[in-house]
């Protein structure tokens, strides 16, 4: 499986999940651009196009739905595949998600394969 | 009977007058959310390092695979390639079992922040007599709580107590369930 010239946002202010997730991704080839809030990513996401969104919920100053939703409201990002990773499998939660545009939803912990099969499906 | 220590701190502390059990417990949970904020703060060193350690491996791990693929089949055979191609592979399946373990200390840290929440809280709301003394406030401020639960762990183990379930009954079913999640490993994945 490879990522090749594919890059990836990934969002989640606990680093050490922030490093698994780098990792597995960047042993598939994808370029990963990383950020700690809502906030972070957004302002990354304008400075820079990327090919998919992988975000946390629970995150200081922006939540991972509102920034699904803000991304969504951008012209370059309404077709961007944007998944949810979380420890939340509530239906409201996953909802809200659905709603604000998310692509999908995973539930941590992730298994590196089926995180790579599933970034794979929806790039 | 000999004093506790706790009563020794208490009688030192704060004068007499000053004393009421709603302070005494408001103090004890304060104590339980000081601790558990003191053993999380320190993990998170321990675990930042072992996180670095194991980004170490995984780059070595990674040029190791490379280097090998740019043996020559001279350097394969005198190596042993079915070998050498095993050995990665268990590394591999090694370092992706090492990923999912380390979610759980993720997890861990957040229903940690949770309980030290409901502990602060319930601090607060003791000494709240005006509150503390109404059915009704006692509803609400478990409403609360329970809407900082974010796993399904945390969820299951308030619905069992809150049904009537011991906290050790609560406890070993969540072990069982959770024994099965890191046998199989991952969470579920949605697609929309």
């Amino acid at each position: 499986m490879s990522g090749a010239s594919k890059s990836i946002l990934a969002v989640d202010d606990s680093a050490s999940m922030r490093q698994m997730v780098r990792y597995t991704l960047e042993g598939a080839g994808y370029e990963v651009i990383q950020a700690a809030d809502g906030v972070e990513a957004l302002d990354l996401a304008k400075g820079r196009g990327v090919d998919l969104v992988l975000t946390d919920v629970n995150m200081p100053r922006m939540d991972g739905i509102t920034l699904v939703k803000e991304l969504r409201g951008l012209d370059t990002y309404k077709f961007t595949p944007m998944l949810v990773l979380t420890t939340e499998s509530g239906p409201e939660t996953k909802m809200r998600g659905k709603q604000a545009g998310a692509t999908g939803w995973i539930v941590k912990p992730f298994n590196p394969d089926q995180l790579l099969a599933t970034i794979a499906r929806v790039l | 009977m000999l004093p506790t220590p706790i009563e020794i701190a208490n009688a030192e502390a704060a004068p007499l007058a000053d004393w009421t059990p709603e302070q005494q417990i408001a103090q004890m949970l304060e104590l339980c959310e000081a601790q558990v904020e003191s053993a999380t703060c320190e993990s998170d060193v321990a675990v930042d390092s072992l996180v670095k350690a194991f980004s170490g491996l995984a780059e070595t791990a990674r040029a190791m695979k490379a280097a090998a693929a740019r043996f020559t089949p001279e350097q394969r055979a005198a190596l042993g390639e079915l070998d050498l191609k095993k050995q990665m592979e268990a590394i591999e399946r090694q370092m992706t079992s090492a990923v999912v373990a380390f979610q759980f200390y993720d997890k861990l840290t957040q229903r940690l922040g949770h309980v030290r929440y409901s502990l602060s809280t319930l601090a607060l709301f003791v000494c709240d007599r005006a509150q503390a003394t109404q059915r009704e406030q006692w509803r609400r401020l478990f409403t609360t709580l329970k809407r900082l639960y974010r796993t399904e762990e945390e969820k299951q183990i308030f619905q069992m107590m809150v049904e009537g379930a011991s906290a050790d009954e609560a406890r070993d079913h969540i072990h069982q369930s959770t024994q099965t999640v890191r046998a199989g490993t991952a969470g579920d994945i949605e697609l929309f």
